[in-house]
């Protein structure tokens, strides 16, 4: 079994790569996107997080997920093999699976079950799905040499597979760490599911993209020594 | 550690450290929570005379067993006149003295003052005397109550143990009333009952329970009021309002039902003061009344710490005559909560209770005449005196005698007034001397000189209370200062074991994981992802420890642990997986393995919505016993069937098949069908019939003698020769592990409550689940195995409904089976109950070693035949034996030194000392789990390789 894993090289991929800037700039894009999520819901319906949290989440995903796979499909693996569109519908498959499995790892992990508690959840799972899955699913479809080499081997090759794997693994870790503050008897309104683990899964995504980022401008430098 | 550990040096090493853990934790544990030291007895009639005269009592008391004669006896000795013939105590549960008497010299706030007129204007008219009446931790009531009547400050410990005998056994002022006759009624809280049984001639008790019922909890108090005033049979009568405390736990202070209730209680003071004491119609004696409180209570109205507004309890004397004209001086009084022990042994004549700390409240005297307000301080006296003899040895009272200062001379003693100086003892022995001397000199001058009387009477009238306050501080003290040379000698011996522990456990780590290769550091090689974990996790739950909302929610804590360790599982599974081998069926069952961990952790952590501040919401045990115990009762006997089900399919799965597993394997489905036929017939009447105490009392027997049957007979039994040593082991230890498992949860089937059989049958789900997955190559490192199943342990210790709070133990299973009260037995069974998933874990660790060394048989040590069994051991048995013991010596060490830090935390005695003594029941559960395996695992190499050597020889001859 060793053996054969080992045998198994990356395969070299076929897409459109994509620069340090450039991913900048699609950060960017989704950050704007989040922060308008943010500002309509504040502005245009008057409540937030804490208020009417399965709202607030069912916005900010409606927001963010046409923007991610707007962008993301740009990036997908065999561009003429793979329509644009096809890789927009794959997404959307994407993004109802993902949804599946953060709900499974968030209720594995203790989140409430209750028929209060459940629009919640599920909110929660698209907007995780939004961060975490979407993008993978735009990008390399149904390949799963690809998803099991980024995700589970954690051997990503090239800028766009960086965008893929560190903002995800940092909204879940962002998450997992969020979760933190709800045993306390502090009282506050934000410590109630699933508040306090949306900030951190937020807060984790943004840390990602930095550390993608930075990872991506280092690699580069560091590349370009070699050639040298 | 320059040569590679041999098996006895780390036995040696772990057993010393062991040692040392225990003796560091007994120090600690008897330095932390001091017990007490108490005088045994009830005061007698000695107590009227000098404590350094010979205390057999007098001559004719044998024969004074009538109380009316005792009564006398008392009265003639004390030469007190006592002026009351009856009393009622009101006790107000909860009440803060602040609301009556206000705080700071301030008056109460005008809600309170407006909800109690007639109180207010006793106060006003100087009818009534107030006073701020200091309690002491833990502000719970049962403890308080003990306190006003025993006049001692109880330890942690007696309130920790004392929650299956509740009866007061010390002596105490209801006692010693009962002793010279007296007829007591006592209407309310119904904790009276439970510490004083067959003391009362009527009661009527009502439950603390429901706590959202305010009202009708008072009104069962109130309704007997008007006959009990108008009869005149009873000498004390005892009312215990919970209303209040109950509207302070609904809604705090500043409740809104709070106006009320405090003008329902003034009401009833009203009537009181109106029928029983200024109505002389009857003739019913002089009756004092006192209202006290036995705690008050926080904003938010809860208690049981030790803030100011917890310990602020209300002790108001009315009728006392004495004449305090101003409103300030009514109110503004300080007093300990003691005090009221021995002033109502003073003014109603009776012995102080013998192991009171309290001191007679000044100003309740006033009305007696002189020389009864020294006697009554000189009893005081020597009854702290007795208390303190105890303490200090007899050497130190010089020149003391019997009568010494009867007639103020008193020979080797000078008479002359010192000041004291000196060290706490020493001083107050002079204070008691000084006292005593300025007595015995107003006595002699008492009939010749007026004038100077006067001044002599006050300076011995001073003396007396300075030297009461100096000793009752300090014979207080006694009871709460910690010894800091006990206590640094039991947290450093515990560090020190500690350090030992994980020194024994990195030297085998290392020679385990590093032998072929000769790395000098450990740097370079990096902990994967699960050690981290395993690391990370033991960090988190220390650092934890320190906050008192993360001890009351724990169960969070292990179960985002336990399933995040799982999700990592997952993880490491899906790297490993392979897509040129596609779906082989290896890989999908331990897909299925984890998810059903995953799955049934979920289940479990949803069975019991544990911890303190969020029990209100649902879970599945509400949610079941809401539908109906049907379900429970199918759930029950699912659960015991598929538990034999598996059960016996592990047991066979070795191929095992001899007549002792069938002999076992019967005696196991026996033992399922009996704890059936128990939870069908007996469980519901919960009865204490003979039949069923004769089945349970079989059960025991059963599985205690499969238990031990399988692991002393089965090594004997397997004898194959195909197989290798190491195999046959295996197999031996697999079957006995399996034994043991079957056998502790059919006996959690019995004892746990029905809605519990199915978080056994969930843990029993996760033992296989994690076995199936450790024998099926999940690369993962042995140690780090072992720690997760420690972990999975104490997820599932909270997941069956215990918490860090003494309250969730289970009772009433204590006492399953057992026909006479037995408190070893019961104590045992408590501790089976409390730690049945702990232990069964540990057990299963038994198990675990032999599914390994069936798996691992062909590889690595059979390749040296020669290899010694101490080397064998060592490596098989080190690290299930190791981790454990680390894991809990680092969690045991920390909390130790966390309840150091937080001796003077505000829920000090509420949160962090009964966490304390699960930690140390733990630890006391991981000794003994570790022994059983330890000695199983070497009991069975021992007898193979006894039997392997027989055979080769007989081979060769």
């Amino acid at each position: 079994m060793k053996e054969a894993k080992k045998k198994k090289k990356p395969e070299t991929s076929i897409g459109v790569s994509i620069s340090a800037l450039g991913a900048f700039s699609v950060y960017l894009i989704t950050g704007l996107f989040l922060a308008v999520g943010f500002w309509v819901i504040r502005n245009i319906y008057f409540v937030d997080l804490i208020s009417d949290p399965s709202l607030t989440l069912r916005l900010l995903w409606i927001i963010e997920f046409p923007i991610v796979v707007v962008i993301y499909s740009l990036f997908r693996r065999n561009p003429e093999k793979c329509s644009y569109f096809r890789a927009v519908g794959r997404s959307i498959v994407g993004l109802i699976s993902g949804a599946l499995i953060n709900a499974f790892g968030a209720v594995s992990l203790g989140a409430p079950i209750g028929m209060q508690s459940l629009p919640k959840t599920i909110h929660w799972s698209f907007l995780m799905s939004v961060f975490t899955v979407v993008p993978a699913s735009a990008v390399f479809g149904a390949s799963w040499t690809d998803w099991h080499r980024v995700f589970a081997s954690l051997k990503p090759t090239g800028n766009v597979e960086y965008m893929i794997l560190i903002p995800a693994y940092g909204a879940i870790i962002g998450g997992w760490f969020g979760a933190w503050p709800m045993p306390l008897d502090w009282e506050r309104p934000w410590q109630e599911w699933p508040i306090c683990v949306c900030y951190g899964a937020i807060g984790g995504y943004i840390v990602g993209q930095m550390v993608s980022l930075s990872l991506m401008i280092l690699l580069r430098k560091h590349k370009i020594l070699k050639l040298a | 550690m320059t040569t590679a550990m041999t098996c006895t040096r780390l036995t040696i090493f772990t057993v010393a450290g062991i040692f040392l853990q225990i003796l560091g934790l007994s120090f600690f544990v008897f330095g932390f929570f001091p017990v007490k030291p108490t005088l045994s007895g009830v005061s007698g009639s000695e107590s009227y005379r000098d404590p350094f005269c010979d205390s057999s009592p007098i001559s004719n008391e044998s024969d004074l067993h009538h109380p009316e004669k005792l009564k006398l006896l008392y009265q003639e000795l004390s030469g007190i006149s006592s002026k009351y013939d009856r009393l009622i105590l009101m006790v107000i549960d909860g009440l803060p003295a602040e609301f009556v008497l206000g705080k700071d010299g301030k008056p109460p706030w005008k809600v309170w003052k407006e909800s109690m007129p007639y109180t207010q204007s006793l106060l006003a008219n100087g009818d009534a005397i107030g006073y701020h009446a200091k309690a002491a931790p833990p502000t719970v009531t049962m403890p308080r109550l003990k306190a006003m009547v025993s006049g001692a400050i109880g330890g942690f410990l007696d309130v920790a143990f004392n929650f299956n005998t509740q009866a007061l056994l010390d002596d105490n002022l209801l006692g010693q009333f009962f002793r010279i006759g007296w007829k007591m009624v006592m209407l309310g809280d119904e904790t009276w009952l439970k510490l004083f049984p067959g003391l009362f001639m009527r009661h009527d008790g009502v439950s603390s329970f429901f706590v959202k019922d305010t009202v009708q909890v008072d009104r069962n108090v109130s309704r007997h009021l008007p006959d009990e005033l108008n009869s005149d049979d009873w000498n004390l009568l005892i009312l215990h309002y919970l209303g209040l405390d109950h509207v302070g736990h609904t809604g705090g202070r500043n409740s809104p039902l709070m106006p009320a209730k405090l003008k329902e209680m003034d009401d009833i003071v009203r009537t009181m003061h109106l029928r029983a004491m200024m109505d002389r119609s009857h003739d019913q004696g002089q009756t004092l009344l006192i209202i006290v409180s036995d705690h008050g209570m926080t904003e938010n109205g809860n208690h049981g710490g030790s803030s100011y507004e917890e310990t602020d309890s209300l002790m108001l004397f009315i009728g006392l005559n004495s004449n305090i004209s101003d409103y300030a001086s009514a109110t503004n009084n300080v007093a300990f909560q003691v005090d009221l022990a021995p002033t109502l042994a003073l003014l109603f004549g009776v012995p102080i209770p013998k192991n009171n700390v309290g001191v007679l409240v000044p100003g309740t005297l006033s009305s007696l005449r002189d020389f009864e307000q020294l006697r009554a301080l000189e009893l005081n006296s020597w009854q702290l005196l007795r208390l303190m003899q105890a303490q200090i040895q007899s050497s130190s009272f010089p020149g003391f005698s019997c009568n010494c200062f009867l007639d103020g001379t008193c020979e080797g003693i000078d008479l002359d007034i010192s000041e004291c100086s000196g060290d706490k003892e020493k001083q107050l022995i002079c204070l008691f001397r000084n006292a005593a001397v300025l007595h015995g000199i107003w006595k002699s001058k008492k009939s010749t000189e007026s004038s100077s009387a006067m001044e002599d009477f006050s300076r011995a009238l001073d003396a007396y209370n300075t030297f009461l306050k100096t000793a009752s501080e300090w014979l207080a003290s006694k009871t709460t200062e910690k010894p800091v040379l006990l206590l640094g000698l039991g947290v450093s011996a515990m560090l020190i074991s500690c350090f030992i522990c994980a020194t024994v456990f990195l030297s085998l780590f290392k020679e385990v994981y590093h032998e072929p290769k000769d790395q000098v550091c450990s740097l370079s090689y990096l902990l994967n992802l699960e050690e981290m974990f395993i690391f990370a996790l033991l960090l988190i739950l220390v650092i934890s420890m320190g906050s008192s909302s993360m001890v009351e929610e724990e169960h969070y804590i292990w179960h985002f642990m336990v399933s995040t360790f799982y999700l990592l599982l997952l993880f490491k599974t899906a790297k490993s997986f392979n897509f040129s081998e596609g779906m082989n069926i290896l890989r999908d069952f331990k897909f299925g393995s984890i998810f059903s961990l995953l799955i049934s952790g979920r289940l479990l952590r949803g069975w019991h919505q544990g911890g303190v501040n969020w029990t209100y919401l649902p879970d599945i045990s509400k949610w079941l016993q809401q539908v109906g115990s049907g379900y429970v009762k199918w759930i029950q006997l699912i659960s015991n069937f598929l538990v034999i089900v598996l059960g016996l399919y592990t047991l066979f799965r070795t191929g095992l098949n001899r007549k002792s597993v069938r002999i076992l394997a019967f005696g196991f489905s026996a033992c399922g069908f009996l704890i059936l036929l128990h939870a069908g017939r007996y469980q519901d009447e919960m009865s204490t019939d003979f039949g069923a105490t004769v089945t349970v009392k079989v059960i025991y027997y059963l599985l205690s003698i499969s238990a031990i049957g399988a692991s002393l007979v089965l090594p004997w039994s397997a004898l194959n020769k195909d197989k290798s040593f190491l195999a046959e082991v295996g197999d031996c230890l697999y079957s006995i592990g399996s034994a043991y498992i079957l056998c502790w949860c059919l006996l959690q089937l019995l004892l746990q409550q029905p809605i519990n059989s199915g978080p056994i049958l969930l843990l029993f789900l996760q033992i296989l689940a994690i076995l199936c997955l450790s024998s099926n190559d999940l690369q993962v490192n042995e140690w780090v195995e072992i720690a997760a199943l420690y972990y999975m342990g104490m997820a599932g210790h909270f997941a069956l409904g215990n918490s860090n709070t003494l309250a969730t133990i289970d009772v009433a299973g204590a006492f399953i089976g057992i026909s006479s009260h037995s408190t070893i037995l019961s104590g045992i069974l408590m501790f089976m109950i409390t730690y049945a998933s702990p232990m069964l874990f540990l057990l299963s660790l038994v198990m675990y070693i032999g599914a390994k060394l069936r798996n691992h048989s062909h590889s690595t040590i059979s390749t040296h035949p020669e290899t010694s069994l101490g080397q064998i051991l060592k490596l098989k048995l080190g690290f299930p034996c190791l981790v454990p013991l680390c894991i809990n010596s680092i969690l045991l060490t920390a909390y130790t030194v966390v309840l150091l830090l937080m001796r003077n935390h505000l829920f000090v005695w509420s949160v962090f000392s009964p966490k304390y003594l699960y930690v140390c029941a733990t630890t006391l559960c991981t000794y003994i789990g570790v022994c059983i395996v330890a000695a199983t695992v070497t009991y069975t190499f021992s007898v193979t390789t006894f039997l392997r050597s027989n055979r080769t020889r007989h081979n060769n001859s």
